[in-house]
């Protein structure tokens, strides 16, 4: 693959708020999947646990519960870290975990871009209802959901803060110029 | 009403929404609160409409929140922008309302 057109599925992925009445195909969700379980973690924890959710009725519910899920996706992963397997990271265990999940579910979601699909990472939800609704047990916390279904439309993408701001060179202050 | 059909009901949709927004609003961006509301507006405009209470300003109201609520993602200035337009208009239906005395 070029290098270019890896940043061109970076930079392309968009946060889909509406979609289309549209049956995601069973291999699209499992290639999605198994991007997220190729995410690097710290101490190779992976810390992670997926529900996959495609029960219309059980999208229906979590949509009631959560204030940050627009639209009607065709399927949702609730994204959970589980405290059986943070917790062997001692003390920072929870804070790298969390950002374990995150590079796992940024893979899942350039993989449902690569696929046509879009997505959106929700973290708006109740995390006792969605636990309630779902069953989990009293390990699984439930941090991020992403929301999956084809888009309505592509929305435009907001502006980012340029490299010659977020960016300093051999330490704070020599902005990046390149 | 059974049990089983509640999570259909817009009412009930509606009130799910306020609960957990109100627990939500605790931990997140505070301007994730008008965000809740406006949102809430529009269901609830979306309900009157189903029980021919909206006429044609609040639909408008409706759709202008459904197109322009998730500015506040991007751009701060034009959501509160669109949250004064949004009292505006609702002020003008107040105002241009006759009420026999």
């Amino acid at each position: 693959m070029e290098p270019r057109e890896l940043l061109g599925i970076i930079k392309g992925r968009r946060s889909v708020r509406r979609f289309l009445e549209k049956r995601i195909p069973d291999e699209c969700l499992k290639l999605i999947m198994e991007a997220g379980i190729w995410a690097p973690s710290g101490s190779n924890i992976q810390p992670w646990q997926f529900i996959l959710v495609r029960d219309p009725i059980l999208i229906k519910k979590i949509k009631l519960i959560s204030p940050g899920l627009f639209g009607n996706p065709d399927a949702l992963i609730v994204a959970c870290v589980d405290k059986n397997r943070y917790e062997k990271a001692g003390k920072i265990g929870y804070t790298l975990s969390l950002m374990d999940i995150s590079m796992a579910t940024q893979n899942m979601m350039l993989m449902a871009y690569s696929l046509g699909i879009g997505s959106c990472p929700i973290a708006s939800f109740n995390k006792l209802a969605v636990s309630e609704i779902l069953e989990l047990p009293d390990s699984f916390e439930p941090v991020l959901m992403i929301s999956l279904g084809y888009p309505e439309e592509w929305p435009r993408p907001p502006e980012r803060r340029p490299l010659s701001e977020v960016v300093y060179v051999d330490g704070y202050g020599k902005h990046y110029r390149g | 009403m059974v049990m089983e059909s509640i999570i259909e009901d817009e009412h009930f949709k509606l009130l799910t929404f306020l609960i957990v927004s109100a627990r939500g609003c605790v931990d997140e961006p505070s301007l994730y609160g008008p965000l809740r509301l406006i949102d809430a507006a529009e269901r609830l405009i979306g309900l009157m409409d189903k029980m021919g209470k909206a006429d044609k300003r609040l639909i408008e109201i409706m759709e202008t929140i459904r197109e322009r609520k998730f500015s506040v993602m991007s751009n701060e200035a034009e959501f509160i922008k669109l949250l004064d337009e949004l009292v505006l208009r609702i002020s003008r239906i107040i105002k241009e309302t006759q009420l026999t005395r």
